[in-house]
């Protein structure tokens, strides 16, 4: 049954902070239906472990607690199960990444060797272009791959823990990271530092 | 000579594979020669190693700063009564 003192404070809670929470988790998760998701799911949890919030900590820090556990919960979730998307991106990516940069020796292709970058600008991440590319580059991963991305550095844990969560072998998590950070590193070239 | 150094350098995917290692976990003394080694005559090696520090960096930020400064008016009425129809 609803209380309806609780109810009074939830329904407060749900006007005063989730359009932030979803603003941030849209903002981390590049999707809005997995954001609508996990905002619902997090104002569940608060509901059902509203005796465990004593008022010692701010409602919006306590919301947002829960909400950064819903969001890495999701990304462990998404490594782990890396769906099949509309694509087929991460089979395909998978098969042709290494090929794409690297001869059978494993040395770069010619067209494909790392030269300096000469565009330097200061404080990039305050451009809304850059933002968009930024963006628009980290979409086009793999599933499972923008998953080991956002882990690496949303929790600053070190890689030995995130791979025990994970529970896969650390050489998994950074030869994933590995493919991740040659896709990216390509597609920030081809549409921002060639520029 | 030319053995020893076979043995000794690793491919340029290989080695960007440790620079990847090396920011996650702490590299054996065998590969950090290895990648010091490979990375003092291999251009492409060092510009790669370079532009993925500085991406590491770029998206260190980006997943800790919060963009919705900017949308301070946003709302999503619809979510809104999503949630309060869940909770009762």
């Amino acid at each position: 049954m609803l209380n309806s003192d609780t109810a009074i404070v939830m329904k407060s809670w749900v006007e005063a902070f989730s359009d932030k929470m979803y603003l941030w988790t849209v903002y981390k998760t590049n999707s809005k239906e997995t954001a609508e998701d996990l905002v619902q799911d997090t104002f569940l949890a608060a509901f059902q472990s509203i005796e465990k919030f004593e008022g010692k900590s701010e409602p919006k820090t306590w919301l947002f607690g829960i909400l950064n556990n819903k969001i890495a919960e999701h990304f462990r979730k998404a490594y782990r199960n890396p769906t099949i998307n509309e694509n087929d991106r991460s089979v395909h990516a998978e098969i042709s990444l290494f090929d794409r940069f690297f001869d059978s020796d494993g040395n770069w292709k010619k067209e494909q060797r790392p030269k300096e970058w000469h565009r330097d600008e200061e404080n990039l991440l305050d451009n809304t272009e850059f933002i968009n590319v930024l963006r628009g580059c980290l979409s086009k991963l793999p599933n499972n791959w923008f998953a080991a991305v956002q882990l690496k550095y949303i929790e600053k844990k070190s890689g030995e823990l995130i791979c025990q969560e994970l529970e896969i072998s650390p050489t998994n998590f950074w030869q994933i990271l590995h493919r991740a950070k040659l896709q990216l590193r390509k597609c920030l070239e081809v549409h921002w530092f060639k520029n | 000579m030319k053995k020893i150094m076979y043995l000794i350098m690793l491919s340029c995917k290989k080695v960007t594979e440790l620079i990847e290692k090396r920011s996650l976990v702490e590299l054996s003394f065998k590969e950090k020669i290895q990648l010091h080694l490979h990375t003092t005559m291999c251009d492409a090696c060092t510009a790669y190693q370079k532009q993925s520090e500085k991406i590491d960096e770029l998206l260190e930020k980006y997943i800790h700063t919060s963009d919705t400064n900017n949308s301070a008016s946003y709302q999503n009425h619809e979510l809104k009564e999503k949630i309060i129809n869940n909770l009762s």
